[in-house]
């Protein structure tokens, strides 16, 4: 038990270590966008109709803190950013966490969802892939996997909209009805919400799932071969209690084990399918932020909460693994 | 009857001789030519390559707006046909268009086709169209005494074009700007972003990797650490923030080429991964232990035993992670961070199909992703023969 608290403990600080280099590197991209808070304070002064002098810009970058060293700067940003404070955004003038709030963890749902809609499939097709000599099915599906890179989501989303615009004149985007757009959570809200959530999950599924797919057929097809599961057949194993108990049993592992990564592909193509399907979530709030704001504080909060995301699911499935799997354990353990 | 036997166990001998004799370039080549579909990949991917290389002349305008077609914006693909109601000709032909604005049209522009035999513009081939250069450099460095020219090599031929005014096979945009054309000048964009991009990449991963497996120790540790943190950030939100800081005053040029840094710059981390694992586990192989034990010196292992144990695989990483390059660049230019007009690429083209008018009226804005699709798929397909093709122990499964 200690030893496995020392494990936790000794993953819980390489993730934290993890985020803290990320942290750097977001806020010395944050840093390196020309103009500062101080300069857009009081540009915006300045479109209200004040008169604004140099001096001003000195006395706001110090009421600012800007005037201090870099890593100063940085630890402050960082020891706030944990604890999950990442101030005001200096273009729209208001508190990021506010503003942020339930947006990142509405497209942390979908995100995950995704995820698990993308094992859901992979983890039967693949299993089933692997073990059948079906030509026509393994082949099939290898040509659905290819097409989950070539097709990346962004453009399935496009080829979608496209489809449905010309069939049913509906292009089936955004997240909420008009109705319900703004209002608090409830019931109907909820229900509306399912209804529109199911096609950004399956988009940002598909590609994950044709990789999942991959992924499962080519551990299952190695892991059948071995003389262990010849074993097993020996003693009179067979069929699917066969498959489940001994090679899905140790094909599981690297699966759980890349989930992170796996997340991680579901949010690089986030912020462009929320931008085509007009979800109102964080990924297009990092585009607005990015690519017409150029708003850095906004950009970076959001950077850091998706990284911090993945490393969180990274540091889990250590230790679930560590939980489940004998063999990890054991070298634990010792 | 023994004659036949002795040439066939002959054969054998040659075959196996060959077998054993050949290089490692022979043996992956024909591991690979055994792969149907990693050929045809390779095929799609050569015609995609050389067409786009020769865009200039195998499209019939320029892809900027020097090339717009005033007459027919917004206009549907035209295809050649032999026959109408006129009559047939031997010769393909389309109709002549016109933009007019009268009372019946409630004064507003439409585009109409004329059907009369007279309005018949004949396809032709090998036609005299604007001119387009090979081989041009234009170098413009600080002072004048450093600048220098090329000419290189001026051709005004097209394949095809039509005898009077223009056609457009897929159709023109909301300028004008012809689809074709457009469409084969962006697969070479792709291309020239994906070299650039892997290019750098590889330089840096062969860097920072090869730094990580060749010391080991804390040196690898550290460079893991922080591989690994560049790995886990998501890569195209972080090409967004990067892409941010391109000022709008930047030629389309100079874009592009910080376009293609920046893929690179974000690129490496797989790559990285992958060269130091080589490395670590090549470096503690018993053939490099027996090369020692025979005297052989370090540089002799390195370039007779490590490196060609070594390139094949990094060659298939390369063109592994080539269209990973290609669909950053899309999506970057897709939400305007990325290329700009006058650079041509998938992710420009598609910049303004989101709008309801586009998915309604004008569906063939959605061509060109049939030609990225396709180049896509054949850099996966021929990735992956190539990695079968480089395993030397994929024949024995």
């Amino acid at each position: 038990m200690l030893q496995f608290s020392r494990f936790v403990a000794i993953r819980a600080s390489l993730a934290v270590l993890t985020l803290v280099l990320v942290s750097f590197i977001v806020f010395s991209l944050m840093e390196m966008v020309p103009g500062d808070c101080a300069e857009r304070y009081v540009a915006f002064k300045n479109s209200q109709g004040s008169v604004i002098t140099p001096a001003d810009i000195q006395i706001e970058r110090v009421r600012l803190g800007l005037d201090k060293p870099y890593l100063q700067r940085w630890g402050s940003w960082i020891i706030h950013a944990f604890q999950g404070k990442f101030g005001d955004s200096c273009i729209l003038r208001l508190n990021i966490s506010q503003l942020l709030g339930q947006k990142f963890w509405l497209s942390l749902v979908l995100c995950l969802s995704a995820l698990f809609l993308a094992y859901a499939i992979a983890i039967p097709v693949g299993i089933i892939a692997a073990t059948s000599r079906n030509p026509f099915l393994n082949n099939s599906l290898r040509f659905v996997s290819y097409l989950g890179l070539a097709l990346p989501n962004f453009l399935l989303a496009l080829m979608i909209m496209l489809f449905s615009t010309v069939m049913w004149g509906d292009s089936l985007t955004g997240l909420f009805s008009k109705e319900f757009r703004d209002a608090a959570w409830s019931w109907p809200r909820f229900k509306d919400f399912l209804g529109h959530a199911w096609l950004p999950v399956f988009i940002l599924g598909w590609s994950a799932t044709a990789f999942a797919i991959q992924t499962v057929r080519a551990l299952m097809s190695d892991e059948v071969g071995k003389l262990y599961v010849t074993a097993a057949e020996a003693r009179g194993v067979s069929g699917r209690r066969l498959l489940m108990r001994y090679p899905a049993r140790h094909a599981l592992s690297p699966i759980i084990n890349s989930l992170g990564f796996d997340l991680n592909r579901i949010f690089n193509e986030l912020p462009i399918v929320a931008l085509i399907l007009t979800l109102t979530e964080a990924g297009s709030l990092l585009i607005e932020a990015l690519a017409r704001s150029n708003d850095q504080q906004l950009a970076g909060a959001i950077i850091f909460m998706l990284t911090a995301s993945i490393v969180g699911i990274n540091f889990i499935t250590d230790v679930i693994l560590a939980i489940t799997d004998p063999r990890i354990r054991r070298s634990i353990v010792g | 009857m023994t004659d036949t036997t002795n040439q066939a166990a002959l054969d054998e001998q040659k075959l196996k001789e060959a077998y054993f004799t050949a290089s490692q370039g022979q043996l992956i080549w024909t591991r690979f030519k055994k792969q149907k579909a990693a050929m045809v990949g390779a095929w799609v991917l050569i015609i995609l390559i050389l067409s786009g290389i020769f865009a200039p002349f195998l499209t019939p305008y320029d892809p900027t707006i020097a090339g717009r077609d005033k007459d027919y914006l917004n206009g549907p693909p035209e295809i050649p046909s032999f026959c109408d109601d006129n009559g047939c000709s031997w010769r393909p032909f389309i109709y002549t268009t016109e933009r007019t604005r009268s009372i019946q049209t409630n004064f507003r522009w439409v585009t109409e086709v004329k059907t009369g035999l007279e309005d018949r513009r004949y396809l032709e081939f090998f036609v005299k169209g604007s001119e387009y250069t090979y081989f041009n450099f234009n170098i413009n460095l600080p002072g004048t005494k450093l600048d220098f020219t090329i000419p290189g090599f001026t051709f005004d031929t097209h394949l095809f074009g039509v005898d009077k005014g223009m056609i457009h096979i897929f159709g023109t945009d909301s300028t004008g700007k012809d689809i074709y054309s457009r469409t084969l000048t962006a697969v070479n964009t792709s291309m020239a972003v994906g070299t650039i991009g892997v290019f750098i990449a590889f330089v840096m991963a062969l860097a920072i990797g090869g730094v990580a497996g060749y010391y080991g120790g804390w040196i690898d540790s550290v460079l893991q650490m922080i591989t690994d943190t560049v790995r886990t950030i998501p890569s195209i939100p972080l090409f967004m923030a990067l892409a941010a800081f391109v000022p709008d005053t930047w030629s389309a040029e100079a874009r592009f080429f910080f376009i293609s840094m920046v893929l690179g710059l974000i690129g490496w981390p797989t790559l990285a991964r992958r060269i130091r694992t080589h490395l670590l586990t090549e470096r503690n192989q018993e053939y490099v232990l027996a090369a020692q034990l025979c005297g052989a010196p370090a540089k002799h292992i390195i370039r007779k035993h490590l490196l060609p144990s070594f390139t094949s695989y990094i060659i298939v990483d390369l063109v592994i992670s080539f269209p990973y390059m290609v669909l950053s660049e899309t999506a970057l230019s897709f939400i305007g961070l990325g290329l700009k007009d006058p650079v041509n690429s998938l992710g420009v083209m598609l910049q303004n199909v989101t709008k309801a008018d586009v998915l309604l009226n004008y569906q063939w804005y959605f061509i060109p992703v049939i030609f990225f699709i396709t180049l896509v798929m054949a850099f996966v397909f021929v990735g992956d023969g190539l990695r079968d093709a480089a395993d030397p122990y994929g024949e024995s499964k």
